[in-house]
Parts: C-alpha cells; structure tokens; sequence
C-alpha cells in the first residue's frame, strides 16, 4: 500500500442541520444511538492503515472534541500514529467565508509536515464504508492527478440536494463538478472524498485562495478538471449525506432494516466508537418494543416502535415512541406520545402529553429541553 | 492524582470448578455476567473508583485469557503514570524454585518483592470473583480509626446459611473474638467476604514465618487469621450492607444475572458515580426486529433480536431469531438461539447455538441447565 494520512473535513457551505447543528457540528451527530457520524470516515481510515488522521473542526467544537479525544478507540497507533485536532481560530463571522480551503490554509503547517506522499480526504457529514487503501492503489495505478468517489444514485431529484453531482464521461474521467440541482433522477453523488499527492493537494489549495477567498477544494477542482486527469470511482454499498435534518432522520431510521445494515457494516470492518461504559438495557415487564435500534444504558418500560433509541434514555411506562430518533439521556415520560420526532439529548417530555409531526415533515425537541 | 497508600491485590488463581465447562479454559474470575462484564471487572472497578492505583492480579489456574483482560489496565482507568495492574502468576527466582501457588496466602508470600516495591503502608486482598460495588477507601478509613491490625469485611448472611461461611464473632465494638470456618453451630450471622485490610509491615512478617511453617495449607482464613487472632491482634469487622454473590455454581451464576431484573436491584449498575468498567467491545447496537417480544430483560449492545425473551438476560452479540423463545435464561456472549427453538431455565455457554426448533432446558428443573455444546436442529 502506498502511504497516506488522512484528513476528514468539516462542512462546505450550503449545508445547514436544522435544530441539531445549534449545538454541534454534523461529525459529532449522534447516529444509530451508539455512534457519531464522523466515527464512520475515521474507521474507514483506521481500518485502511491510515494512522495520521487531521480532523478539522469548525464552530462549537466541545462536543466533537470530547468524543475524539486521545483517538485512541479508534485504534491507531498512540506512538506511530495521530489522530490530530485541527481547529479554525479565525472563523468569519459571515459563514459564507468559512470554506474548507480556508481551515486548510489556517493549518498549511501542519499539512507541510506530513511525511506521507498521498492524502485521502474524506467529509465528516457522510456515512458510508469503504477500504481507502484499495482506493489509493487504484488512484496510482490509473495514473490520474485526482481520484475522486461518487455514488451513483436515481433519486436525486428531491435529495441530495445540497451535495454536489460528477458529470462523467465514459471512461470515468471527471468532466465538472456542479450542485444538484433537482434537475434529474440519475446523478453521480460525489462523496466528497479525494486522493491525490501531498504536493498537489497543496498546491490547489493556495490556487483556490488566489482564485476567489470563497472557493472551496471541490470549486477547484471543478476548474482543473480540464487541464488534469481527475479520475471517478464508484462507491458500492450503503450510502447517506447528513446535509440537512430530513437526510439524518432518513438516515438513521433506514438503517433499522439489518438488510440495510449488513450494507454498511462488515464483520472484518468495525466502526469504533468512544465507550461510555453504561451498563446493558433494562426491559421492563410492561415494555414493548420493535424493529428498533436501542442503545445500552437505558430503562425501557413503554412501548417503542420504528425507532432509534440512545444512550441512557428512559421510557416510562404507557409512553409510546414511534418513527423517532431519541438522542443520548432523554426521558419520555409517563403515557406520552411521540411520534415522528428527534428528541436531542437530555430532553424530557412530561407535561405535553402529545408531540406527533407529519411523517413528511418530522419535528425536533431542542436539547436539554423539559416540555 | 496522588491516591491512598493502600495497595490492592486480587486472588485470581481458582478454577471454580463447579461451574463444569464455563472453566475449563477459563478461571473463574474471567466468566461473564450481567450482558457484558467479566467477573474480575468488580473488584478491578471498586478500586479504581476506591482511588487505588496499583492493583496485582494472582493469576493461576487457565491464565492466558485473564492475564491478557486484565494487562489491560485502561480499561479500569488504572492506566495513570503511578497506575497498574500486574498480573502474577507463579514464576521461577534466583533463590527459588518455579512453584504453584499453594494457598491465598502463599501466593501473596511469593509475591512479597512486588509488594515492596511499593512500599505501601496497607495492602487489601480480594477476590477475584465474587460480584459487588463496594468503597474500600471507607473501610480504610475505619481501619485506620479502630487502629487495627487488620480488617476484615462482613456481610449479614440469614443465620441457616451461616454454616457454609467463614463466620466472624464480634463484641460490642465489632473487634473480632473469633473465627470460625463453616461452623456447625454458627454463633453470629456475620459472613468474611475475604476482603481484607492489612498493614503491610506486619503482615509480611507473618507471611515470611508461614512460607517456612510445615503444618500451614498457606491460607487467609484457615491460618494467617487464626494466627494474628491467637497474637491477641486487633482484627475488626468492617460491616458491608449491599448486594454481594460468591458464584460458585451454574445455578447462582444463573441466580445472580436474575437478580439483575429485579426492579429494585441493589447492584445498580446504572449509577453514574460507580461505574463497573469493563472490556469495550466493537458490535453494533442492539437490534430489535419487527416480530420481537421483550419483557423482562437485560439485554446488551451487538445483541439481534427478533423473537421472543422473558425474564433473560442476554449477553453480547446474542441473537434470537424469530418465533424462538428464552424464558428464564441467560444466553452468554456470542450464543445463538434459533428459529421455533425454546430456552428455558438455562445457561447458554459462549457462541453455543441452539438449532432450529430445539428444546434446551424445562420450567420445572431443579437446577439450571448448563448448555455447554451445540445443540442440533430438529426439523
């Protein structure tokens, strides 16, 4: 295998988590209950022998920060390996500026010093499974400047929207890359994930900075497709962008189907996650619960349907939690009713005895909340 | 952060040969429970949430798979720099021979240099496997406060049962008059948990003499405490109140997991300020699938369910399929359960699967059945 160190990368612009994203970024999302979303590209680096791993962080970064920690759940080397916090000290007020290249260019150092000849780049808002060091073998031997992921998908027209589309020719060469705009069904996704050389991945960064101080490494690229060998491969599996609060509901709750699942995780792939040391699930004589995803740590005593259930939630008796995601400490208290929702951590519902949203629109209980 | 002077050493070398097939390549120390723990991770978790950093593990009997859990030491979170556990098995020195651990008390003996190392001023021996949350830094601070020779903790036990424990008899004050190991005719209910408190210097003289004593069988409670009490030692009692289990057998491993779905159970191990620690282990999330029947569980991550569970208790990475049933039973790590087959008051061992429609087990056992081998499949 040719060398790398990794880098997952915060949000470009456009996307904006209603609700969730106030208190955190998107990679320290809670997803399935037990994991965050960026533990999904950090295990996919761990797992392909990448051992230095920049992680970049933008506003509100304690939540992300204490779930990354030393890094050492995710199974790197402590003394070899790295996985290295990068944050963002001179954030824009005006979001518009804080562009990937821009936390790149804040850090150049500290790029410069990797040793590794090749950088994988993958988004901290994605979750999917793949090994990058077959990704890099391929990169070297199609003898492309630029190898990037997509995914190819047939119902772009109303999802996806905020991520950007490949247009492909035949021999998968990169023609440009542009924002979904709804326009048709069948689109390449791209996953946002990249590898190319340390050099040049350096060097389109200072590009972008002369270019426009609002370009991002996606924009960029976009404007070499022409002059270099940008090379698509695509992405087989489970795959879902947490780009705005409807793709994280469907997110989750379309992986409650273990066929589903079985898409995503492998057994020889495991996707670590920081430990919190909470003792098993407690199922009480009144519970009922199916076809859910249920977290250690909680007391269940009421009925749970079609939901994903966190870390340490208590349902109370003669509660009822249908189509919803509950996050980390929650209560949903006695003879409630929530249905289509996404209670954030440490709410309570106790007083209101109904919170039911329109399946097509689900709703949000804001975090710490008592309603 | 600079702890207690008090240094912790865990007797780990038993078999526990009453649990069968459970330890035949394991000792008993290392046999799960409650869905995700280990035995060991009791009394490891107790002292690192005691505040006590240095922790030697005796390991014996079937070591391999203990020494590598317990080497782990972050684990507990006794991986600070002046942190550790070490794990003790019996070893050859320059001025003696390789020998086997011949009692509690000779493995400590054997192990008087590591000890010293530390030069602390007490040293607490436990058990390996017995299973409770206890603050041995506030039965320090009552044996520092009776200024005594040593502590030993008790636990009421009903007086029909004290016969089959070593019994404690006390005056007013809780010193102990006597010891008496399994009395016939138990004159106090107060049962040794074998944990102990010593001061170090004194113990290792009595140590020191007791590897050279013929007559000795190198015991904590059938000789190193007889002997302090017939020095006219000060020994005090040091009451425990809370949940404590010795699991010797299939069906108190089995009765002891129950106890977990006791509404009121005093275990509690969700109290958020003693945690019990234990391996983190890399599986999903539970999965409850759509023709699930749960009540009465405890049921932990990487677990699959889709068929029916009462009153069980499931360990990581169980699976149940749909329209199999687990009554009153405990699945162990990595146990499968197959379709239309039924569980009833047993112990599913380690990744055993029980087949297609096969029956394991009866309501009206008198014991528990211990399914220690594949089950086939009727079809």
């Amino acid at each position: 295998m040719y060398s790398a160190f990794g880098i997952v990368n915060s949000t470009g612009k456009r996307i904006w988590v209603d609700g969730l994203e106030v208190y955190r970024p998107i990679g320290a999302f809670s997803f399935m209950g037990r994991y965050r979303v960026i533990d999904f590209p950090i295990s996919n680096m761990s797992n392909s022998g990448i051992d230095r791993i920049q992680v970049y962080v933008g506003k509100n970064p304690r939540s992300l920060t204490d779930h990354l920690g030393t890094g050492r759940h995710y199974n790197i080397n402590s003394k070899r390996g790295r996985l290295h916090v990068l944050f963002s000290a001179n954030t824009d007020e005006h979001d518009i500026y804080n562009t990937d290249v821009s936390s790149y260019l804040e850090n150049m150092e500290y790029i410069e010093r990797m040793h590794n000849p090749y950088v994988v780049i993958a988004p901290g808002y994605m979750i999917y499974t793949t090994d990058y060091s077959e990704l890099i073998d391929n990169h070297v031997k199609s003898g492309a400047d630029i190898t990037m992921m997509y995914h190819s998908v047939d119902n772009a027209k109303d999802t996806y929207l905020n991520c950007n589309i490949l247009n492909l020719n035949k021999q998968k060469g990169v023609l440009s890359i542009e924002q979904n705009n709804g326009s048709a069904k069948s689109r390449a996704i791209s996953m946002d994930t990249y590898v190319m050389k340390k050099e040049l991945f350096i060097e389109l960064v200072q590009k972008a900075k002369n270019t426009s101080s609002l370009y991002t490494l996606a924009d960029i690229i976009n404007d070499e497709c022409s002059e270099r060998d940008v090379h698509g491969v695509a992405h087989h599996g489970f795959f879902a962008t947490i780009t705005d609060f409807r793709s994280y509901y469907d997110a989750n709750l379309s992986l409650i189907d273990f066929k589903t699942a079985i898409d995503l995780f492998h057994d020889d792939w495991p996707i670590y996650t920081k430990t919190n040391d909470s003792c098993p699930t407690q199922y009480f004589e009144t519970a009922s619960v199916k076809n859910s995803i249920v977290s250690n740590g909680c007391l269940i005593e009421g009925t749970v349907e079609h939901s994903i259930i966190g870390r340490g939630v208590m349902v109370k008796k003669g509660a009822v939690v249908r189509n919803s995601i509950v996050l980390a400490n929650s209560i949903i208290g006695a003879n409630t009713h929530v249905e289509n929702q996404v209670v954030d951590k440490r709410a309570q519902i106790q007083h209101v005895k109904e919170v039911i949203s329109a399946p097509e629109k689900p709703g949000y209980i804001k975090r710490g909340d008592v309603i | 952060m600079k702890q207690n002077s008090m240094l912790a050493m865990i007797l780990a070398g038993g078999r526990g040969s009453r649990l069968h097939d459970l330890t035949n390549k394991m000792a008993k120390p290392a046999v799960a429970y409650g869905g995700k723990y280990r035995i060991i991770d009791f009394p490891l978790s107790n002292c690192a949430n005691s505040g006590i950093d240095v922790v030697g593990v005796l390991t014996q009997y079937e070591s391999v798979l203990l020494n590598s859990y317990v080497a782990a030491g972050r684990r507990w979170g006794l991986d600070a720099k002046d942190s550790g556990v070490f794990v003790l098995p019996p070893r050859e020195k320059a001025d003696a021979n390789l020998n086997v651990y011949r009692g509690t008390a000779d493995s400590i003996s054997q192990n008087i240099d590591f000890i010293d190392s530390y030069a602390p001023e007490y040293v607490l021996i436990l058990s390996g496997d017995h299973i409770y949350k206890m603050n041995y830094s506030k039965m320090l601070a009552e044996h520092k406060a009776n200024n005594a020779d040593a502590t030993i903790a008790v636990i009421e036990v009903p007086i029909k049962e004290a016969s089959r424990f070593g019994i404690m008899n006390t005056n007013e004050t809780g010193r102990i008059v006597e010891f008496e190991e399994k009395p016939e005719h138990p004159k106090s209910n107060l049962a040794s948990m074998g944990i102990y408190i010593f001061n170090w210097k004194q113990l290792r003289k009595m140590l020191v003499a007791d590897m050279k004593s013929s007559d000795s069988s190198h015991d904590f409670g059938k000789d190193i405490i007889p002997a302090l009490l017939d020095n006219d030692k000060t020994l005090y009692a040091y009451k425990f109140k809370g949940y404590w289990k010795d699991v010797g057998t299939i069906d108190s491993l089995w009765e002891a997991n129950m106890d977990l779905l006791n509404n009121n159970n005093e275990l509690d191990l969700n109290d958020p300020t003693w945690k019990i620690y234990t391996e983190d282990v890399t599986t999903l999330p539970q999965y409850v699938g759509p023709d699930a029947n749960i009540g009465c569980a405890f049921i932990t991550q990487g677990c699959i369910i889709d068929g029916e569970i009462k009153n069980s208790v499931l360990f990581t990475g169980a699976k149940v399929k749909s329209g199999a049933r687990v009554i009153d039973s405990v699945l162990m790590p990595g146990a499968v359960v197959e379709s239309g087959a039924m569980v009833t008051r047993a112990l599913v061992a380690d990744g055993v699967k029980i087949g297609k429609g096969a029956v394991v087990g009866s309501p009206d056992s008198e014991n528990i059945a211990l399914i220690a081998k594949h089950i086939k499949g009727v079809e």
